[in-house]
């Protein structure tokens, strides 16, 4: 949110066990239903692999969030 | 009857919009803010590769805060105005 | 006085609790009625206007008034007297160091440890002596209380919210606890080891985990004791975390006599523990973590410390029993210990 400030749309990456508190903490920070790209909890153990496929759902939902449709 | 007051903070931060979005990102800067925690190098050099490769992004800037648990220096935030878009995480 | 600016509720006599209840605004414990009148006299005590800035949470941006505090403190039972120990505790939690933001909201379940020091300790009737840990005294348990409901109020941190603490302890609902100045002679008191000017009270806040007792009563050798004691923060710092930070210790009568007879002052608790306090990378394969070390890490050292200064020492608890408590951080550095004047500023 600090770089949507700044005039840089931003995507926030967090795993599921932590939607709750961003939700609560873009609330605060006066921007109502900001989104972010949720990706499975853990990471701090997951394979590389696991990384891989977390990385690949992180940017498809970041496309739509960052991305104007065309047309 | 018994007056009470509320002991809530109930005053939001002044709203503010978000700034408008591109339609492509290719031949971009992109920067990614990582907050450090265990396995998030990978996990963002795999996002990093993924945005040159699939998204034709030109250069993918790779930062960490030198506080997982506080919110970015002013230096990054400053960095991050130069860049097309940006990602920031991993809350885990 | 100016005039009160919270919103303003009627309610039921009888349905005050859950009132508060729905609006999660408490607890789980039954509240005190933030009347008007008695948010008034909160604040007339302590000579604090309503819209004085308590302190600022700089992650929300969140200015806390003395208002907003004293509604929070008389909801969690404050009487009057109370109210400038609370004030110096939002303070010192505020302070940029001290990182309230990231300490409430981990998932590391940190509480917030006041340990107060000064006069004030005895205007409020505060019990340094049995369970002394454990909120002891009215005074105690509401000043802690009372910045619980501010974090939870004013801060949003609630379980499963902003509080993203995996498992927590006890002493997130209040962890208030006075210093034994006198009893503890001829050491100094945490305050004045602090900076805090003789005949001012201080309140030290400090981001911690659960306290682990420890037991040595077969010595009279103070480095005995304190082997004891580092043989707990050696763990803790397998078992939980190893980074570096403040930590606190807490010794009884009991065994004080040991390092008083024997003419050890605190700064020598702390030189003993700084030194002794070390583990290595390696240690970590005995207790499950093989994952994280590896043939370049395998001889790092780690200290519990970054210096002596960083263990705060503390005097109190019942004249039997030769228990010591330790209490690590919630993660290393990350968190400060503050300290902040009653009524005062003294680093102005």
């Amino acid at each position: 949110m600090s770089g949507e400030r700044v005039g840089t749309p931003a995507v926030g990456i967090m795993t599921s066990a932590f939607v709750d508190g961003a939700e609560l903490m873009a609330t605060a920070l006066g921007v109502r239903g900001y989104a972010f790209a949720v990706i499975s909890h853990p990471i701090s153990s997951a394979s590389d692999a696991e990384l891989e496929t977390k990385a690949r759902d992180a940017l498809e939902q970041a496309r739509h969030l960052l991305l104007i449709a065309p047309g | 009857m018994v007056t009470v007051l509320d002991p809530s903070f109930g005053e939001d931060a002044d709203a503010f919009d978000l700034p408008d979005r591109p339609v492509s990102l290719v031949g971009a800067t992109v920067g990614i803010i990582s907050n450090g925690k265990a396995n998030t190098r990978p996990f963002f050099a795999h996002l990093a590769r993924l945005l040159r490769e699939e998204w034709g992004v030109a250069e993918v800037v790779l930062r960490t805060k030198s506080n997982y648990s506080a919110p970015a220096e002013r230096s990054l935030i400053d960095e991050a105005a130069h860049w097309a878009v940006m990602f920031a995480g991993v809350g885990d | 006085m100016q005039p009160l600016r919270s919103r303003s509720i009627e309610v039921d006599d009888d349905g005050v609790q859950e009132l508060f209840r729905q609006r999660g605004w408490t607890d789980g414990l039954p509240v005190v009625a933030p009347t008007p009148e008695r948010v008034e006299a909160m604040l007339a005590w302590a000579g604090a206007a309503p819209d004085h800035v308590v302190g600022v949470e700089t992650v929300k941006e969140r200015a806390l008034t003395a208002e907003k505090v004293a509604v929070n403190a008389v909801l969690a039972g404050c009487l009057p007297p109370d109210f400038p120990v609370v004030i110096a505790a939002v303070e010192a939690v505020c302070r940029p160091e001290f990182l309230v933001h990231g300490a409430t909201a981990s998932t590391g379940g940190c509480a917030v440890l006041l340990v107060v020091n000064g006069p004030v300790r005895q205007q409020l009737g505060m019990s340094s002596a049995h369970s002394v840990l454990a909120g002891p005294d009215r005074a105690s348990v509401c000043i802690g209380r009372a910045v619980r409901l501010v974090l939870r109020n004013l801060l949003e941190v609630r379980p499963g919210e902003l509080d993203r603490s995996t498992l927590g302890h006890p002493g997130k609902l209040s962890w208030c606890v006075a210093e034994d100045e006198e009893g503890g002679l001829p050491w100094l008191p945490l305050g004045t080891e602090r900076g805090v000017p003789d005949g001012i009270s201080s309140v030290t806040a400090f981001a911690a985990s659960g306290p682990r007792q420890v037991m040595n009563e077969w010595t009279t050798d103070p480095a005995e004791v304190l082997t004891t004691v580092v043989a707990e923060i050696k763990a803790t710092m397998l078992h939980y975390s190893i980074w570096a930070g403040n930590y606190a210790v807490m010794f009884p009568p009991q065994l004080r006599t040991v390092f008083h007879d024997a003419g050890w002052s605190k700064a020598d608790v702390r030189q003993y523990v700084y030194d002794h306090a070390v583990v290595h990378r390696s240690d970590w394969e005995r207790v499950g973590k093989r994952a994280v070390v590896s043939d370049r890490n395998r001889h790092v050292e780690y200290r519990a410390l970054p210096a002596p200064e960083h263990l705060l020492v503390i005097s109190g608890g019942g004249e039997a029993g030769g228990f010591a408590a330790v209490i690590p951080p919630w993660l290393g550095p990350k968190s400060a210990a503050v300290t902040a004047g009653v009524g005062v500023c003294f680093e102005c």
